[in-house]
């Protein structure tokens, strides 16, 4: 019997400039043998026909190059955001457009939960919530004898009931920086930063370690990425025991396990040229469906936190410049040593600042160390402009730009942060394109959801939630959205050779659509249905 | 059980926490200290003193252990907390851009911990410069601002460098000879009765009766208005019917319900060069007479 089997679909987009679409992939093990016509494989002997894809488009599987393995397990708790969200294993969660709304589902909720469990819920925005603030006396209404904490979609605050602040012993006299208070000098319920947040979290069992690297974390993330389509996923940031690595290497080595996991180390907690030791041994643990070796750097803030470090004139409210997490001086050690020794870092700038900082530490480095296929990946790159990414492009440097922050951000950009003119001008995919830069786009899950098509349809379309196109001069075309989204992300991992593009030669990862994403103007990128992916030859519908 | 103290050590990339760090895991004067820092390969303690060490923690005999903190610092402190091994006091050293407020705060919140200070290391040779840098002249400003004692390394103290510091923070200010790596900690306030001398002659201890009643909100106004020159403060008052414990450290005012009825008091310790007793005499027999005023009318 053959061990070929020819998939036909209704029609392979390749993103092969020599063969731009075809019909039929063959696929022997776990790569891909021949693309073309019904014949394709002929002169390789006999094949198994499958017919099952048929119906459907397939693509390149795609790359997440910017995403958290949290964005699975996070769904262990109560959604109470403010858009529909689908949980990893397919169930809709609906947006909570006003308080009454949260309040409501998650009492429907708390009947689910065990006696001794507490509730906790998380993905809350007050920045789309209109009316008053959320407080200890919304959630009473849920439980007064169950504790509550709901934590913020930007996991830096939380709400409590009355429950959990007894739990937690917080009253008039508690003088905590972060435990906010009424009026009459009683503590609201809101909970703002680890410090005031980490009595709750203790005594409540929220373990944000438990939501990366164990194993239900993993197969999770696995749902999440299938959902979307990606094939291959990021976890950047990631903190790598032997045990956690031992554990990746087991899952992802399962024939059925549906995704290539991507880690960055996160570069803190050690000196750099210790940090850069650790990441060239994990390079060296890597298998096929566990790429181990990069590291993240990080720098500021973000810009709708006003922690960003922007250049002039900065905030339009007058905020001062944002904060650094890693001094510029330890960048530039940081980089060098990277860079001395063969370590790939993604280096998170969102504000104009951080990403100058990193580009004049790469260049520096470069000078020492040459090494012209670092491939330095700058990741968020929401403020650069056309000066910056023509450095990026001299230098071989790539850029992962945060293209859901149009849609999800842009107007409290143009309002509130950075103003009008240069949230017109942010995440520009079309500048970058245009300097020669390699782009990949990104989701950031779970800080916006992992989606691809949709990160494609921000980057095309540039709409923002009130409707309007932010900055159309930065718009970019289908084709160019969906390179970003395999092989342009495939390139910021080093991975091209493998992935991103459906060629002969390379590991057979699809992704399975009902809809053709080249038909139309992209205004529908975001609808297109996902039926699931082909991960190593394996098929795995949804 | 009682909370366990714990003091944050702050101060820009290269100001000498390390230094410091390394005289309390030498010396640590029959505490058992837990020292998290940032990065392990500083750390600089004689062989001779080690029982262990491995990835990311020293064990010495000392009975002092010494850990790295890795990504996340507060789940770090989660794991002291619920472990077996209870030690004396915590002190963690706060990477070199961070605000040591946002990390002692978890000591305020936290009633498993007990807040005991943040100490900002200033590099004497440097820190002028660093003040006036772009890029981080403001967060090293906002490490001396919440300082509760600022500890200046590696120069005598100039007029220029202590009117400068002076302008940003009222904590007080010690060269690196004028502490014992105990006192810089925890200066410890013995009970009112002990009228012994300061253990340390570089230190001034005073105590006072505290037999009125005290509106909370009016002290708590006192306290903050006190005299210079207080490093920490300690003791009970009553006040509205009811009794409260007395903590002070710094800039850091802790006043609590206590549910026992003991004997009232306060105990201050402070450098001898900064805390006088006459105005903390003058001040506090003002506090007493004024003790029931509502905090509005003063």
């Amino acid at each position: 019997m053959s061990d070929i089997i020819l998939f036909k679909a209704k029609k392979v987009i390749t993103m092969d400039p020599n063969r731009p679409t075809a019909t039929h992939v063959a696929v022997k093990g776990d790569r891909i043998l021949a693309v073309g016509g019904a014949d394709c494989a002929d002169q390789w002997g006999d094949v198994i026909n499958d017919f099952s894809l048929s119906e459907f488009i397939l693509t390149p599987g795609f790359v997440e190059g910017h995403a958290h393995m949290m964005a699975g397990a996070i769904w262990d708790f109560a959604y109470a955001g403010y858009h529909d969200r689908i949980d990893p294993d397919g169930k809709l969660w609906s947006g909570k457009g006003d308080l009454n709304n949260v309040i409501g589902d998650l009492s429907e909720y708390e009947k689910t939960l065990l006696d001794d469990q507490p509730l906790v819920g998380w993905g809350l925005d007050p920045i789309f919530l209109q009316d008053e603030r959320l407080s200890r006396k919304h959630l009473d209404q849920i439980s007064e004898t169950r504790p509550i904490a709901v934590l913020f979609s930007n996991f830096h605050l939380m709400c409590v009931n009355s429950k959990t602040l007894e739990v937690v012993g917080y009253s008039n006299e508690t003088n905590a920086e972060g435990v906010i208070k009424d009026d009459a000098g009683h503590p609201t319920g809101e909970l703002q930063e680890m410090a005031a947040m980490f009595p709750v979290m203790r005594r409540l069992g929220i373990d944000f370690r438990s939501l990366s690297q164990t194993e239900p974390a993993i197969r999770s993330y696995a749902k999440v990425c299938q959902r979307a389509g990606v094939t291959t996923v990021t976890d950047l940031f990631s903190t790598l025991t032997d045990d956690d690595v031992t554990t990746l290497t087991r899952i992802t080595g399962e024939a059925q396990f549906p995704v290539r996991i991507v880690p960055a180390l996160a570069a803190v907690g050690a000196a750099p040229a210790e940090i850069a030791q650790f990441a060239l041994k994990l390079q060296s643990m890597s298998t096929d469906k566990l790429r181990l070796g990069a590291v993240k750097l990080m720098t500021d803030g973000s810009i709708q936190g006003w922690t960003a470090r922007v250049k002039w004139p900065g905030y339009v409210g007058g905020q001062p410049n944002g904060l650094w997490n890693t001094p510029p001086e330890l960048i530039y050690e940081l980089v060098e040593e990277m860079q001395r020794v063969g370590v790939q870092m993604h280096i998170h700038v969102n504000g104009d600042e951080a990403s100058d900082v990193s580009i004049d530490a790469i260049e520096a480095a470069g000078r020492k160390h040459p090494w012209p296929e670092a491939r330095h990946v700058l990741q968020h790159c929401q403020m650069m402009g056309v000066d910056q990414f023509k450095r990026c492009a001299n230098m071989g440097i790539c850029t992962n730009i945060f293209a859901n922050h149009i849609w999800y951000f842009g107007d409290q950009h143009a309002a509130l942060t950075i103003g009008n003119d240069r949230a017109e001008r942010m995440d520009a995919v079309r500048a970058a394109l245009d300097a020669g830069v390699n782009v990949a786009i990104h989701s950031d899950a779970p800080v916006t959801p992992m989606g691809p098509l949709f990160t494609a349809w921000c980057a095309v379309t540039r709409q923002t939630m009130s409707g309007r196109v932010l900055g159309a001069e930065q718009c970019i075309s289908v084709e160019e959205a969906l390179h970003a989204i395999t092989l342009g992300a495939a390139y910021t991992l080093k991975l091209d050779h493998d992935i991103g593009s459906i060629e002969t030669g390379k590991i057979a990862d699809f992704t399975i659509l009902a809809q053709d994403p080249t038909e139309g103007d992209g205004c529908a990128l975001k609808d297109i249905e996902v039926k699931g992916t082909v991960s190593s030859g394996v098929v795995h519908l949804i | 059980m009682t909370g366990i103290p714990l003091t944050v050590i702050g101060g820009y990339l290269g100001a000498g926490k390390t230094t410091l760090i390394n005289q309390i895991l030498r010396d640590p004067q029959g505490k058992r200290y837990l020292v998290m820092v940032n990065d392990f390969g500083a750390i600089n303690v004689d062989a001779s003193l080690l029982v262990s060490a491995d990835e990311d923690t020293i064990q010495l005999s000392n009975g002092c252990v010494c850990c790295t903190m890795g990504a996340d610092l507060f789940l770090a402190i989660g794991d002291v907390l619920d472990g077996d091994t209870r030690p004396d006091h915590i002190v963690i050293e706060a990477s070199g851009i961070a605000d040591p407020a946002k990390i002692a705060n978890v000591a305020v919140a936290e009633p498993d911990l007990v807040y005991q200070g943040i100490i900002t290391v200033v590099d004497g040779a440097n820190i002028l410069d660093q003040l006036v840098d772009r890029f981080v002249g403001d967060q090293v400003r906002d490490q001396i601002r919440v300082a509760d004692l600022i500890y200046v390394s590696k120069t005598e103290l100039s007029e220029q460098l202590l009117m400068q510091v002076a302008t940003i923070s009222k904590a007080p200010i010690l060269k690196s000879d004028t502490a014992t790596i105990e006192m810089l900690l925890s200066p410890s306030t013995p009970k009112a009765q002990d009228q012994t001398a300061a253990p340390h002659a570089a230190y001034t201890k005073w105590f006072a009766e505290a037999d009125v009643e005290f509106n909370r909100n009016t002290l708590i106004y006192a306290l903050q208005d006190r005299p210079k020159g207080v490093l920490r403060m300690k003791g009970f008052v009553r006040a509205e019917t009811r009794m409260l414990s007395v903590h002070v450290v710094g800039a850091h005012i802790d006043l609590t319900t206590f549910p026992n009825d003991v004997e009232t008091g306060l105990v201050a310790i402070g450098l001898a060069s900064e805390m006088n007793a006459q105005d903390l005499d003058a001040w506090w027999a003002n506090v007493k007479k004024n003790a029931k005023a509502p905090y509005s009318m003063l």
